[in-house]
């Protein structure tokens, strides 16, 4: 179990949040850029940063302790490996720094390799390997170092998506045995959904909320707590000096009169499409609003659409 | 592309002929040079680098300047590679200065320091060492190798420091294991730079330098003797003067245009 008590992402936060992160629990940490995603790490692996706080790993205070001596794995966004080292020599080093008998280390070397499917590239260099291949060594590596805590700062980020997609399914077979506190942080909403049994939301280097992504999903405290969560945008309207929002998945092309629905009237300004799914931009009430459709679909720009929601669906704040 | 192979050749050709007529004199006999004009020696000789090698005042002219020239090596590295990783790692008060005020050492010519110099080796009795002559030099040396390493340095992502420190690694173990053998070839150009300054500097060397510690460079500008000058000895000392060097290039040469532009190629 990791707490964070009275933590400041950012040197001029006017106050701290507290968080508990679970053992055996994939945590993710989702927020746009600048959110203090990376901040949060370095401060739990004890690296140099303008975020302060107190962090206890169950129960007992991390304090000072300097990151040799922090129970704590990192996976860097960029593929950070020792360029002069080979694969299974970059797996061995925090087993070597830990002082494990060298036939010990040898064995979970091969094990770590096969489980991250590198085993065949032991004796190559980092640079070797393809994108995938080397971040899939740094996570070898954090492995390696058995800690209590695993922490995973945008590890996909620079891949491509269908690499991403995989390597994502493999992360959750490979963290969903162990009992460590896996942090995991995104900006990508999906990640959420796909690998967190928790989710923290940060904006602005505050959190504004936490709870299983469902939950979060569901009942989202703020309309920035619904924003993180929405792809691309959510779309505002005010109904009855409330003002609400509406995601653009919930809001549908058409003209329903079942009582209960809220009707809209959307002047379309583009159309785009990724073969999965069309986004419908428009202008309603002088906002602009995304509706979210399946397969492929264009709207001629200039015309108006009725749109229709169910009233359950609607979050008003 | 005919065209600009030509210009190559004769841009090679242009470059070569000096060389080869060094090389050329030093296997001939003093009587052969002055004698007539032939683009190849009559009758080759080793007498000259026997010469070298037999006499005192050669061979210990050669140890002499090899002394300091390592002695500089050393203590400019030793002293460089510290400084380069402090410059590339951590923001201090006036850092940036600092780093300039080391390139400033350069601007200054060495005739500027030679009479301080020696004055001050003078009455510390370090006169007429080899340390004395490479401490001197160190006074351009150091700058310049902090100004190269710095360069390579920078290029070495911060993270990996920090992934050693996760990893559970010591200070020492990530900067000898890990973070030096990186930049091994950046060491190699700044060894470069250090020894082909020392070794071919001749005013601080001359100065600073009495009978006991007299270095090649001074040796060969001095080979005039009551019998005229001794043109094939002097090749033959130029051509191993000229050998040190091609060495270390050779050793090197894969870094020298990133080392060139002071490590600031990617």
């Amino acid at each position: 179990m990791l707490e964070l008590t009275d933590v400041r992402l950012r040197a001029d936060a006017v106050e701290g949040f507290d968080h508990v992160f679970q053992a055996g629990e994939i945590s993710v940490v989702l927020g746009s850029n600048n959110a203090g995603k990376t901040d949060l790490c370095r401060l739990i692996a004890g690296l140099h940063t303008r975020a302060s706080g107190t962090i206890s790993v169950d129960d007992c205070k991390l304090g000072n302790l300097a990151p040799q001596h922090r129970p704590v794995g990192l996976v860097y966004q960029a593929f950070v490996n020792y360029p002069n080292l080979t694969v299974s020599e970059n797996i061995a080093s925090p087993m070597v720094a830990r002082r494990l008998p060298a036939v010990e280390r040898d064995r979970k070397v091969v094990e770590l390799a096969s489980m991250l499917q590198i085993a065949e590239f032991l004796d190559r260099l980092p640079h070797e390997l393809s994108g995938g291949q080397q971040q899939r060594l740094a996570i070898a590596r954090a492995l390696a170092k058995d800690a209590q805590i695993l922490l995973l700062d945008e590890p996909l980020a620079n891949l491509d998506f269908k690499l991403r997609e995989s390597l994502e399914n493999e992360l959750r077979d490979l963290f969903g045995k162990t009992s460590t506190v896996v942090i995991y942080t995104s900006s990508d909403p999906r990640d959420a959904f796909a690998l967190g049994d928790q989710i923290l939301l940060l904006k602005d280097g505050a959190k504004i909320q936490a709870g299983t992504p469902i939950d979060v999903y569901r009942f989202p405290e703020s309309f920035a707590a619904m924003e993180l969560l929405a792809e691309p945008i959510i779309n505002h309207f005010e109904s009855s000096g409330d003002s609400c929002a509406l995601r653009p998945e919930h809001v549908l092309i058409g003209n329903d009169d079942v009582p209960g629905n809220v009707d809209f009237k959307m002047l379309v300004t583009a159309n785009e499409t990724n073969g999965n799914d069309s986004f419908i931009h428009g202008e309603v009430g002088g906002r602009h609003w995304v509706v979210r459709c399946h397969g492929m679909r264009a709207i001629d720009v200039g015309t108006t659409i009725d749109l229709f929601a169910s009233a359950d669906d609607v979050v008003c704040i | 592309m005919i065209r600009s192979r030509w210009v190559l050749i004769a841009y090679v050709i242009y470059l070569v002929v000096p060389l080869y007529w060094l090389m050329s004199m030093a296997i001939r006999s003093n009587a052969d040079i002055v004698g007539d004009f032939a683009l190849l020696p009559n009758s080759p000789t080793l007498a000259n680098f026997a010469e070298i090698i037999s006499n005192p005042v050669w061979y210990e002219a050669f140890g002499n300047s090899l002394a300091y020239v390592v002695i500089n090596t050393v203590i400019s590295l030793a002293v460089a590679i510290p400084a380069a990783y402090a410059f590339s790692r951590y923001r201090f008060l006036g850092d940036k200065q600092l780093f300039f005020w080391l390139l400033t050492n350069r601007m200054a010519p060495p005739a500027v320091f030679l009479l301080p110099f020696f004055q001050l080796y003078s009455a510390i009795g370090l006169f007429d060492t080899p340390l004395a002559v490479a401490l001197a030099h160190c006074l351009f040396t150091v700058p310049l190798s902090v100004w190269i390493l710095e360069g390579f340095f920078s290029a070495v992502p911060r993270e990996l420091d920090e992934l050693a420190k996760i990893d559970g690694h010591s200070f020492p173990y990530f900067f000898f294991r890990i973070f030096l053998p990186i930049n091994r070839g950046a060491i190699g150009v700044t060894l470069f730079f250090c020894f082909m300054f020392s070794w071919v500097e001749l005013l601080l060397a001359r100065t600073l330098s009495g009978a006991a510690s007299k270095p090649i460079v001074v040796v060969m500008t001095r080979t005039v003797s009551a019998s005229g000058m001794d043109w094939g000895v002097l090749a033959a000392a130029g051509v191993l003067t000229v050998l040190p060097g091609v060495l270390v290039v050779w050793f090197v040469r894969n870094h020298l245009v990133k080392g060139f532009a002071l490590g600031r190629v990617s």
